[in-house]
């Protein structure tokens, strides 16, 4: 079944692990959030029983999103073809996108503060059209500033009309 | 007030801003600009349930607002004023916060007259420069009379061109002016296909069954939901038939060309190498009657409506045809290209879980030069891409897809009515898809582009047709 989102004639690299790290810790504090807001807004109107079985709830709910998160993680995946990009994700809703260098109107290399903690950045190539969603999140900055340039690269030496 | 390069922002402390010379704009033109406004302004007031009764009061309000309409328009005229300096024309507009804007001659890529439907009734003018990296309305000066502003555009010319290139101009103008046109659409048929859409008789048929609801049900809350389905029947008719008024497609140097419109006439260019793909639309009654609607994604157009003036993503090619002339176009867009050739392949039976009735409808086909989907059952939509304007190709599989082992394929052009997706495809088959794709797109590219020069400036034309005027010469020559 994986080859058909992975095709095996390349060589697929795997984002970082931190990914998940970083995922993980923003649904907790998201989660956190959420939870005190609810057992305090639940506890005051409703009774302190509603509270704490809403916090059980989203403490379940992070649980799940805690192993989704993981396998999400692993199912990041990219190869550099000679002419594409080649970007793969998703369990549930799975995609492969595959963007040729020379459609490359600019790269963006973004990381948010938490991002920034872990070490981690986000590479996202974009197209002429929206629609293209070659994202790849958790990449090391080294890695990260090395596929930047190597695209912008490729896409100028490949580049195409419109 | 972020302006492009060319233009240039007053502070308002600034001293010398207010140039004593300089001409001003027609006297007409605070009322053709704002008649928007005086009209609204009526509206709301007599729409107004409040003032219904005490006429009195409305008479009050709709002369204040009149009075200070005019004021303000008055003030604003005023204030403005514009004229050519050595290497530039100069515009001094506001009156609380000064602006002064200069446009560089060299830097104007066309200039054209063009005369909206109010405008046009006192014979005024507006004056459009098309400024490269300019919104559209960076270079507008309105109004003149029209004698003026044609006056004023050839002065412009000659000075942004020089005199050789600027009557060069005027006669390929003149000479496409005389042209005789390819195609035009009939006037009947533009409102009878309208009439006859899906959106037009959806809503129709919604607001009998509401009226018919209202009456025998005593139901009256659904009255509120008439105003959209009104809406829904009065705004496509409108769109249809008074914006694609004498839609006439025509050959020129530059492309083909299309021009459209009973109020205000717009003009469009489509050059030939620029098109990304098209869409072939056939709502369900006009199947019966072999009727179709083709429109094109053309790089650059869609996606910039910064004046709300023109709400079409991408370019019509022909808002309403029949069979053969819609192969016509085709073959004029796309050389050697023919719809009916292609074979095309149709999703797996077990797609019907998924899209119970339109499964029939959804295939793909791919020949040397396109790729083409179709899917709709109410209103079937053809997708043509061209391969070598692939931007990405995208495989998808959501939950229940993967149980049925279906998936998408999506085929991605840059913003516009095209949208390629092969729904609901084996999975196997959608894999192998994505990697044929992206193997024909670079083929695609590599003998396609061979022979085309990379466009290096990015000088897209204009919805309104802004650039019919053609004074560009960096912009269609290097496609060929």
């Amino acid at each position: 079944m994986d080859d058909l989102f992975a095709p095996s004639d390349v060589s697929w690299t795997p984002v970082s692990a931190k990914l998940a790290a970083v995922r993980r810790l923003n649904a907790a504090i998201t989660a956190g959030v959420v939870a005190i807001a609810a057992l305090l807004v639940l506890g005051l109107t409703l009774g302190w029983l509603y509270g704490v079985l809403a916090v059980v709830v989203i403490a379940a709910g992070l649980g799940w999103a805690w192993i989704l998160i993981g396998r999400n993680q692993r199912s990041w995946k990219y190869a550099e073809r000679e002419d594409e990009l080649l970007v793969t994700h998703g369990i549930m809703f799975r995609e492969l996108v595959v963007v040729p260098y020379g459609r490359m109107q600019f790269v963006d290399v973004t990381a948010g503060p938490l991002e920034r903690a872990y070490g981690i950045a986000t590479v996202e190539l974009h197209t002429a059209t929206p629609a293209t969603d070659a994202k790849i999140p958790g990449l090391h900055p080294d890695e990260a500033g090395r596929l930047r340039d190597r695209l912008s690269a490729l896409g100028q030496a490949q580049a195409w009309g419109l | 007030m972020s302006e492009p390069t060319p233009a240039q922002t007053g502070q308002p402390g600034e001293t010398a801003v207010v140039d004593p010379s300089g001409a001003r704009l027609h006297p007409l033109t605070p009322f053709v600009r704002g008649w928007g406004y005086f009209v609204v302004a009526a509206v709301a007031l007599v729409n107004n349930e409040g003032l219904r009764q005490n006429l009195t009061f409305a008479g009050i309000g709709l002369a204040a607002v009149l009075v200070g309409g005019i004021l303000l328009g008055a003030l604003s005229w005023w204030f403005t004023k514009w004229q050519l300096t050595g290497d530039a024309i100069r515009v001094d507009s506001g009156f609380l916060f000064r602006r002064t804007r200069i446009i560089r001659f060299d830097r104007i890529q066309a200039i054209d007259v063009a005369q909206p439907f109010v405008a046009r009734l006192f014979g005024m003018a507006e004056l459009r420069m098309d400024v490269a990296g300019g919104g559209k309305s960076d270079g507008k000066l309105s109004y003149f009379t029209y004698d003026e502003a044609q006056r004023l555009r050839t002065t412009l010319l000659i000075r942004a061109k020089g005199e050789k290139a600027a009557e060069q101009q005027e006669q390929v103008q003149q000479a496409e002016a005389e042209a005789p046109p390819l195609l035009t659409v009939p006037t009947n048929r533009l409102l009878g296909a309208t009439l006859l859409s899906s959106t037009v008789v959806g809503s129709v048929g919604a607001l009998i069954w509401l009226i018919a609801g209202t009456m025998v049900l005593d139901f009256h809350v659904g009255l509120f939901a008439a105003l959209p389905l009104l809406f829904g029947v009065v705004r496509p008719i409108w769109k249809q038939v008074v914006g694609n008024h004498g839609f006439t497609l025509s050959e020129s140097s530059h492309g083909l060309r299309t021009k459209r419109g009973l109020f205000d006439v717009q003009r469009q260019t489509i050059p030939p190498g620029r098109v990304q793909g098209l869409l072939i639309t056939e709502p369900l009654i006009w199947r019966l009657l072999g009727w179709s609607r083709v429109e094109l994604d053309i790089a650059g157009v869609a996606g910039q409506k910064e004046d709300g003036e023109d709400d079409h993503e991408g370019a019509q090619l022909l808002p309403v045809g029949e069979r053969s002339e819609v192969a016509y176009v085709l073959g004029r867009v796309l050389p050697g290209f023919d719809l009916a050739r292609i074979q095309l392949h149709r999703a797996p039976e077990r797609a019907k879980w998924l899209r119970p009735i339109s499964w029939r409808f959804l295939t793909y086909g791919v020949d040397d030069q396109v790729m083409i989907t179709t899917r709709g059952w109410v209103s079937r939509r053809t997708s043509i891409v061209l391969h070598h304007k692939t931007q990405s190709v995208r495989l998808e599989q959501g939950p229940i897809q993967r149980r049925l082992g279906l998936a998408n394929v999506h085929v991605d052009t840059p913003l516009g009515p095209t949208d390629a997706i092969a729904l609901h495809r084996d999975q196997y088959e959608a894999a192998a898809l994505v990697q044929a794709q992206a193997d024909r797109a670079r083929e695609a590219r590599r003998t396609v582009s061979a022979s085309v020069a990379v466009q290096t400036q990015p000088n897209a034309p204009r919805p309104d047709g802004a650039s019919s005027s053609a004074a560009s010469p960096a912009d269609d020559s290097s496609d060929r």
